[in-house]
């Protein structure tokens, strides 16, 4: 019975990996940046833990900044996929282009927040 | 004319000016003495010279005298009074009970004494400062252990007694060799006033009864709760000596030797007058009485007050306090004199520091919480006068740019804050330029 378990596990993470490396590189690059800032979110979560919430403005803030940049990175993931029928006639410049406006107005919010 | 008979008169009136108490010079200067029998001028002589030694006037009048009034357009025309009419019901004049009361309710001083047969009007005063006596009007002190051995067999009513308060403040700093010599009546104070001390106590044997009559219950004021003269020192600072027996303050008692029953050794003055005239010493504020000056307060470093703190100031507090010595003011010398820094409660208590010369000061650090504070010091001991100062000052918290500006347990925030901008920079470079 573990056995078969096992083979299910395996068989079925081969099938993902092999659906993943289809995909785009472009979209491949957003996904690496979503982990990157999701990885720093739970550092952060996990010193504040340690260290306590001293400072809160400033955990606050910089938790804030890795959960916005993972949010944006999404937005402009899923703006930028060809196969999403919806966003089918946006340009994926102008999908960009909102993307760093977006990240401009983040990181003023954040630097200021962070006192 | 009429301007020049005006200043003319202003000017005579300048003398009688420096000749009144003031808070500059706190010693009483006149003294109204009422007495119930004119012979009391001439077999107390002693005790009287002994205050006018000192600087004092003393005016002398038959209490009934209808003629004695206390003030005169709102002004009292004297510093002190003293009581030596025990046996008097109605006072002359415009003196009664009331006018008494609020003689010493404005500062001024009383030295009143009861003896055997007390009207009714010298026990009301003494209630409305605290004392009560013994209901019997003809009950005396009586102690069989410890009255004056004298050559004729009497019944035991004048009695010895070396039960001073401990104060050297109130009876001097030389001790009281010999013990004191009573003959009166004895009164009562309650233990939980504590602005009214037992000067001198009875022993533990003695009790207030009636000698020429036999004891039909057991009496009401025994053993050594019986005080002989009590002393009162009101919130204002007056100061009341009461006690029980005129003919203690007579020559007759000052001069003689006294023996008490029981011990062999005799002494040839009995301590009345060491004891009356130490006390007189402390009624009419010639010593223990304290003055305090110059609060001040500033910041460490800085010389002039601030109108407010801010939380976590570090700031430096000095008073000066100095205390009469009858003819000046000497620096005063404790170890104990403290300040709070209060609001609701003390937040800060610190014992001042003195540089011996009346200046006393600390340094301490504003706590964590804003509010209005008062600098608060409430100095009461037992024979002084109570000092009682205090001084309001706001404390307010950080303005927005006086917080920490960078926090050294909030660098990983930091860090990862910026890490997301280079990141974003390197991501768009990467995501725009790849093929």
């Amino acid at each position: 019975m573990a056995r078969s378990t096992t083979k299910d596990a395996q068989a079925l993470f081969h099938s993902l990996r092999s659906a993943y490396s289809a995909t785009p590189t472009n979209l491949k690059i957003i996904d690496l940046y979503v982990i990157f800032a999701v990885l720093t979110a739970i550092i952060q979560v996990g010193y504040m833990a340690i260290v306590g919430s001293f400072p809160f403005n400033s955990f606050l803030s910089g938790v804030l900044s890795c959960v916005g940049t993972a949010v944006l990175a999404v937005c402009l993931r899923i703006q930028v996929n060809k196969e999403n029928k919806e966003f089918k006639d946006l340009p994926p410049e102008r999908a960009f282009a909102d993307f760093v406006l977006c990240n401009l107005v983040l990181h003023l919010v954040i630097i200021n927040f962070m006192g | 004319m009429s301007r020049f008979v005006v200043f003319l008169t202003l000017i005579a009136l300048l003398p009688t000016l420096s000749f009144s108490f003031s808070p500059e010079n706190p010693t009483d200067r006149r003294i109204l003495v009422l007495l119930d029998d004119i012979s009391l001028k001439s077999s107390h002589s002693l005790f009287f010279k002994s205050l006018q030694s000192r600087g004092f006037e003393l005016e002398f009048k038959l209490a009934d005298d209808p003629k004695i009034s206390l003030q005169r357009y709102g002004q009292y025309l004297y510093d002190g009074l003293i009581l030596f009419s025990p046996t008097i019901e109605r006072f002359g004049g415009s003196v009664d009970l009331a006018a008494i009361l609020d003689f010493v309710d404005s500062g001024h001083d009383l030295i009143m004494s009861a003896d055997v047969s007390a009207s009714d009007l010298i026990r009301e005063i003494a209630t409305e400062c605290g004392v009560e006596f013994d209901e019997d009007p003809a009950a005396m002190v009586i102690d069989h252990t410890s009255f004056a051995v004298s050559d004729t067999e009497g019944d035991h009513t004048l009695i010895v007694s070396d039960d001073f308060i401990k104060s050297d403040v109130i009876l001097g700093k030389e001790k009281i060799e010999a013990p004191v010599l009573f003959r009166g009546i004895g009164h009562s104070t309650n233990p939980a006033n504590s602005l009214v001390l037992k000067a001198l106590s009875a022993s533990p044997a003695a009790y207030s009864a009636n000698p020429k009559s036999k004891l039909s219950n057991p009496p009401s004021l025994t053993g050594s709760a019986i005080s002989l003269v009590s002393v009162v020192q009101a919130r204002n600072n007056a100061r009341v000596l009461i006690s029980g027996s005129l003919s203690m303050f007579s020559n007759r008692l000052f001069r003689s030797g006294v023996q008490k029953a029981g011990s062999s050794t005799k002494h040839e003055k009995s301590g009345n007058e060491q004891f009356l005239t130490e006390l007189s010493r402390w009624v009419f504020h010639e010593r223990g009485h304290l003055k305090a000056v110059n609060v001040s307060h500033h910041n460490v470093g800085e010389a002039d007050e601030p109108s407010m703190y801010r939380i976590k100031d570090d700031l430096e507090y000095s008073v000066e306090i100095y205390e009469w010595s009858g003819t000046s003011w000497e620096p005063y010398i404790a170890e104990d004199v403290q300040v709070q820094f209060y609001m609701m409660s003390p937040y800060v208590l610190k014992t001042l520091s003195t540089n011996q010369k009346g200046l006393y000061y600390t340094a301490f650090k504003v706590p964590d919480v804003y509010g209005v504070f008062q600098f608060k010091v409430e100095y009461q001991r037992l024979g002084y006068t109570s000092l009682s100062l205090s001084k309001q000052i706001p404390v307010r918290p950080f303005r927005h740019n006086e917080y920490e500006r960078f926090i050294t347990a909030a660098f990983p925030y930091y860090g990862s804050s910026f890490t997301m901008m280079a990141g974003f920079f390197i991501f768009s470079i990467v995501y725009l330029y790849n093929k």
